[in-house]
């Protein structure tokens, strides 16, 4: 398996008004091709940070990033904008869609921005929304779509590009259940698909979905290891719920 | 490329989600570039159309009269006269045409135009020996008479003779002013012809035009050739008088059209930069968004200039073709030169793209982390606020107060974004109060009386009964214009006697005070200015060799020449220069109509008199108040975008506010009222404060002209208390209703929708 | 499982076999498979209490079988079951014990010992995840149980994080 994302003594300090803040403190990370990593914490533990840091939307402070094998964290912040358009997609808590642009304009953005023309770019975007069943809101501004559709096509337009990697910050963090489900599903399809992909949550349920689970605590990671898994997945019921 | 598609998406979007506003800016700017451009057009002297013509026809500096033919070798012999034209024989005629009567002067040239002073051909040909009865007419004359190439011109001769000869060409010339400010108009018929039309050389004058060397010797030439020709000389006119007579008062307008314009761009930019930056403040999150897909910092920056610079260099677009075509429209073919046109575009274009570069900068410099929206500062209770709430004003307005001041930076260029174009709406006020003065009170610049007369081919004292006898005229006061030489100055001055020292003509006196005793005068701010001497002084000009020593007593506001008059009694005139009187400047009775006088002595002497109508500065300025209404229409949109500006932004800083006061119990009456209070509040201290200034500045800045432009300080008016006022409520007003519309649509969104 | 059995009584009389499949029928799979024996074990116990009445119901060419109702006591029992509120889950007792103790005896550290127990959970999660996913999706009854059982366990790795953050 070839290594996706590399980190070797990532740090980030903050300085908070004078006072120098210690969110990140010599993180060591490597991420295989293929991977679905969750990246559990309590909240001020730096995992946003981390994942920041790791898409360049933060500069670390020290520390080395590897991403497809070259070295990335010496990059600009232009440099990083640049291989962001290709290798990484993000997705927010917030959702962030470009307010005023329609569905389609947003998920075809990122494909233009990396060099598709327009027909391509077209092309790529009908068949994401198709995958994600939103093609009928394709026009339609993301103001007028649930967090749940705001938030795949937030994922649609992260994976235009398909990037190296995937990177997820509380993607379900303001989303209801039901449409937490859905969103978890289509990262599980991705998944399989091959899609390497960094995910920040403090949700177990979401967490569990991963393979492999990274707990931070005050910017450190205490833990680091897949998640077992007992027996093939056929079990009933009665074997995991304990009815009294 | 790439980012060039995907910029451009974003950018197509975003000026879809505010047209209103885009078109603003686009308008606003059109309208500064187009008055800035025609400013440029009218203080360009290429307008001036002597320049052109006096070029195009090589024309003669300076033109005798005399009563016999000269002898031509002395007057080349002349210091500085390098060529001649002439000279030529020139008869009086009366051209008859539909019951009009028109004074003309028919002049002989030959067939082959002359090199000095060649009449330019517009329309038809030149004179030919194949066709004597032909003429060319000068355009102005041919225009006024409404005469095509080759139809009929019928005159009579001084002996009553009638002749009807044939229009065969239409010319330009820069041998005189435009018929009718300047008479007689001029026709060009051969010799032969003007030999069988007139063929007493005793009825007939003759013209010759000198061209000099260098144009500053003029005012010498033109002495010398007074000295030389004596007693053989009618008069002498220089082509300063021509091209005074040809002005149309351009540069008065001009300036005033470049203060606005510049001031105006300042008010754009100033709306551009609040747009921009306001639009930015919005979008962060979107801005943060964008990066973070790839978009770079320069690229993010590049994005937001290239959008709002895109409005601006529209309107720039707009600006220009409408400001061409105005100046077209106006001044028929293109008058300006390209280099102006580029500056001021290339000029408007800089300033937009500083006034969008600093927000532009700052968008891009937004950290790529699309965080939660920004929260506004926090809004404690400003001073303001605190006084509402102790004078227990209702809760809305105090909110209202509170809200007004959160951002502070932006509160700021509201009031300054509204101040500007209030003040400069309230400058055009005056200049508009300031024409009104001009045509209400004409005596106060200098215009007591409505006519001039001149004996024409009557005697002084004929001329003195008519005038006397006119039941309409008040007083007629014998006037002399004589040009004086003042030392050390090659050129002349005008001395300009009306009334005497004891019977005083009622010069407008705005400082010192006015003459009472001959070897008093008083002068105009232009006059001040060229010799640098100041009231209380005395002067020694030469008059006709003589010396005319007068003190200046006063400044008198002088609407003429630019102001470079000296005025006083016939009486501080030596009797060579007085005796008989000029002219009479007829003082009319309140109420008589000055065409109608005319009509009556022109009638009364058998068109013996020459009876010219003052022309009012007011009157010449008309297109002004066209000029003041557009520019405040352009500095109403300019306003009304910052103000859109505002009140966007406002809703945005206040909206989760809103939920929470709406929570708290505000029914959507007392929100929008909060909303509008917030509003209201910068709008109402803008206008006030523009309006404190540009009352402030009005009469300054008009005087400023005034006295720049030679007339002197001392016309300025300030616009009148109850027309400021109703700017001030439909300022606020109109501000008002359109803060109310976003206002009342946000107090209906639901508290829970956020 | 008594009051279980004496709410589906408490519908229709019904016999040890027909309550079992009311049982797995309402549930479904996220109900433990319950055993038949077990069902007849419990129901010999709430006929000796006087809760339930048995009744033999011939059949031609099978044994007789039994139909058990509701008797008047037991009605009274079950209306007080529904009605006593229900107690709350108690924290996983076994594993705070393993928690406190283990490093007092060198045997393991704490930080092992939570790691570990989070892995676990998070497979557990997993399960109850893939449940979820096999669980026709209509009935609705099934997977609010696996909603509920699911918030529990987030609700120990919740504990666990203090348990971390508190005790390291």
């Amino acid at each position: 398996m070839s290594v996706v994302l590399k980190a070797v003594n990532l740090v980030k300090v903050y300085t908070d008004s004078g006072v120098p803040v210690h969110a990140v403190r010599g993180v060591d990370l490597e991420i295989e091709a293929g991977e679905f990593v969750a990246i559990m914490g309590p909240s001020g533990s730096g995992k946003s940070t981390l994942i920041h840091m790791l898409g360049g939307l933060d500069a670390r402070t020290s520390g080395e990033i590897w991403l497809d094998g070259r070295r990335v964290d010496t990059l600009s912040e232009s440099g990083w904008a640049l291989l962001r358009r290709r290798k990484v997609g993000f997705v927010f808590q917030n959702f962030n869609l470009v307010a005023n642009m329609t569905v389609a304009d947003n998920v075809e953005l990122p494909a233009l921005l990396a060099g598709a023309s327009p027909r391509e770019a077209r092309e790529r975007r009908e068949d994401l929304l198709a995958r994600l069943n939103l093609t009928e809101r394709a026009d339609a501004p993301p103001g007028q779509l649930s967090g749940g559709e705001q938030q795949r096509v937030a994922l649609a337009r992260a994976l235009a590009n398909r990037p190296s990697l995937l990177l997820a910050d509380e993607p379900t963090g303001n989303l209801d259940s039901r449409n937490t489900r859905d969103v978890l599903r289509l990262l599980g399809e991705v998944h399989r698909d091959g899609q390497t992909i960094v995910m920040v949550t403090h949700d177990a349920r979401v967490a569990a979905l991963a393979d492999r689970v990274v707990s931070l605590l005050d910017g450190e990671i205490v833990d680091d290891g897949r998640i077992p898994r007992r027996r093939p997945a056929t079990g009933t019921a009665g074997e995991v719920i304990d009815l009294r | 490329m790439s980012t060039v598609r995907a910029g451009s998406r974003w950018i197509r979007a975003d000026l879809r989600a505010r047209r209103g506003q885009a078109l603003l800016t686009v308008l606003a700017v059109a309208g500064i570039v187009a008055a800035l451009l025609t400013a440029a057009t009218l203080l360009e002297e290429g307008t001036n159309p002597w320049r052109g013509l006096f070029a195009q026809t090589n024309g003669a500096h300076v033109w005798a009269h005399t009563r016999d033919q000269p002898e031509l070798g002395r007057l080349l012999a002349l210091d500085g006269v390098a060529r001649a034209a002439g000279p030529y024989r020139s008869a009086p005629v009366t051209v008859v045409q539909e019951g009009r009567k028109d004074p003309a002067a028919l002049r002989a040239v030959p067939a082959t135009p002359p090199e000095v002073s060649r009449p330019v051909i517009v329309e038809g040909q030149w004179l030919s020996t194949a066709q004597p009865d032909g003429v060319v007419v000068e355009r102005s004359f041919a225009r006024s008479l409404g005469l095509r190439p080759g139809e009929p011109l019928a005159m009579n001769t001084l002996s009553g003779a009638r002749r009807v000869l044939y229009v065969r060409g239409i010319a330009d010339t820069a041998d005189q002013g435009f018929y009718p400010e300047w008479t007689p108009g001029l026709v060009w018929v051969l010799p032969v012809t003007l030999d069988q039309v007139e063929p007493s050389l005793g009825r007939s004058e003759w013209v010759t035009g000198l061209r000099l060397k260098d144009e500053d010797a003029t005012q010498v030439v033109a002495q010398r050739v007074v000295v030389t020709l004596d007693e053989q000389l009618q008069r002498v006119h220089t082509w300063r008088e021509v091209r005074a007579a040809m002005e149309l008062d351009n540069r008065l307008l001009g300036t005033l059209l470049a203060l606005f314009g510049v001031v105006g761009l300042v008010a754009a930019a100033l709306a551009l930069a609040n747009a921009a930056g306001g639009r930015v403040l919005g979008q962060l999150r979107d801005l943060a968004t964008l990066k973070s897909l790839g978009f770079t910092r320069r690229q993010v920056a590049l994005l937001l200039i290239v959008e709002h610079g895109a409005l601006g260099l529209l309107g720039i677009g707009l600006g220009t073709v409408g400001g061409l075509g105005v100046t077209m429209a106006v001044f028929g073919s293109t008058s300006l030169a390209p280099l102006p046109v580029v500056a001021i575009a290339g000029g408007t274009a800089l300033v937009v793209l500083a006034a969008v570069g600093l927000p532009a900068w700052r968008g891009g410099r937004t950290p790529p982390i699309p965080a939660a929206p920004a929260a506004p500062p926090r809004g404690h209770l400003s001073r303001l606020a605190r006084l509402a709430l102790l004078v227990r004003l209702p809760p809305a307005l105090v909110l209202g107060t509170r809200d007004a001041f959160t951002r502070r930076l932006p509160a700021f260029l509201t009031v300054f974004g509204l101040a500007v174009p209030m003040m400069m709406i309230t400058i055009g006020l005056g200049v508009w109060a300031t024409l009104d003065n001009f045509l209400k009170n004409p005596a106060q610049v200098g215009q007591t009386a409505s006519l001039i007369v001149k004996k024409g081919k009557l005697t002084p004292a004929e001329a003195e009964l008519f005038v006397s006898r006119d039941p309409d005229v008040r007083h007629a006061y014998p006037g002399s214009t004589v040009n004086a030489l003042a030392p050390g100055e090659a050129r002349s001055v005008r001395v300009r006697a009306i009334g005497t020292s004891t019977e005083r003509y009622p010069f407008p006196v705005a400082e010192g005070r006015m003459y009472t005793r001959p070897g008093e005068a008083v002068a105009g701010q232009g006059l001040l200015d060229l010799l640098g001497v100041r009231i209380g002084d005395r002067v020694r000009l030469t008059v006709g060799g003589s010396p005319l020593i007068v003190r200046i007593v006063g400044r008198a506001v002088e609407p003429d020449l630019d102001g470079e008059v000296l005025s006083l009694g016939l009486d501080s005139l030596a009797a060579k220069d007085s005796v008989p009187p000029g002219f009479y400047a007829l003082h009319l009775r309140e109420g008589a109509d000055p065409d109608e006088v005319r009509a009556r002595l022109l009638a009364a002497s058998g068109e013996g008199l020459e009876v010219q109508r003052v022309v009012n500065p007011a009157e010449r300025l008309t297109i002004l108040r066209v000029v003041i209404v557009a520019l405040i229409a352009v500095l109403a949109l300019i306003g009304l975008a910052n103000l859109l500006t505002a009140s966007a932004l406002g809703l945005r800083d206040h909206a989760s506010d809103l939920a929470v006061l709406k929570a708290m119990g505000l029914t959507p009456r007392q929100v929008t009222a909060t909303l509008v209070t917030a509003t209201g509040l910068l709008v109402v201290l803008g206008v006030f404060l523009g309006t404190a200034l540009g009352a402030l500045f009005v009469r300054g800045l008009i005087d400023l002209q005034g006295h720049a432009s030679g007339v002197g300080a001392g016309i300025g008016r300030a616009p009148q208390p109850v027309t400021l006022g109703l700017a001030v409520l439909a300022a606020v007003g109109a501000a008002l209703a359109v803060a109310l519309i976003p206002a009342r649509r946000a107090a209906r969104v639901p508290v829970t929708a956020r | 499982m008594r009051f279980h059995l004496l709410a589906l009584l408490a519908k229709e009389p019904a016999h040890g076999y027909e309550l079992k499949q009311a049982l797995e029928q309402t549930f479904g799979a996220a109900y433990p498979s319950p055993n038949i024996g077990q069902i007849y074990v419990t129901l010999n116990r709430l006929t000796q209490d006087g809760l339930v009445r048995a009744v033999d119901v011939e059949q031609s060419n099978r044994p007789n079988k039994k139909v058990y109702y509701l008797t008047a006591r037991g009605r009274e029992a079950l209306t007080t079951w529904v009605e006593e509120p229900t107690e709350g889950p108690r924290v996983r007792d076994e594993f705070y014990m393993k928690l406190i103790l283990a490093p007092l005896t060198g045997i393991a550290d704490r930080m092992a010992l939570i790691n570990r127990q989070r892995r676990h959970y998070l497979g557990l999660m997993r399960e109850l995840n893939e449940l979820a996913e096999r669980t026709d999706q209509a009935n609705r009854v099934a997977l609010l149980l696996i909603e509920g059982a699911m918030l529990h366990l987030q609700a120990d790795l919740d504990w666990l994080q203090r348990c971390q953050e508190e005790l390291l």
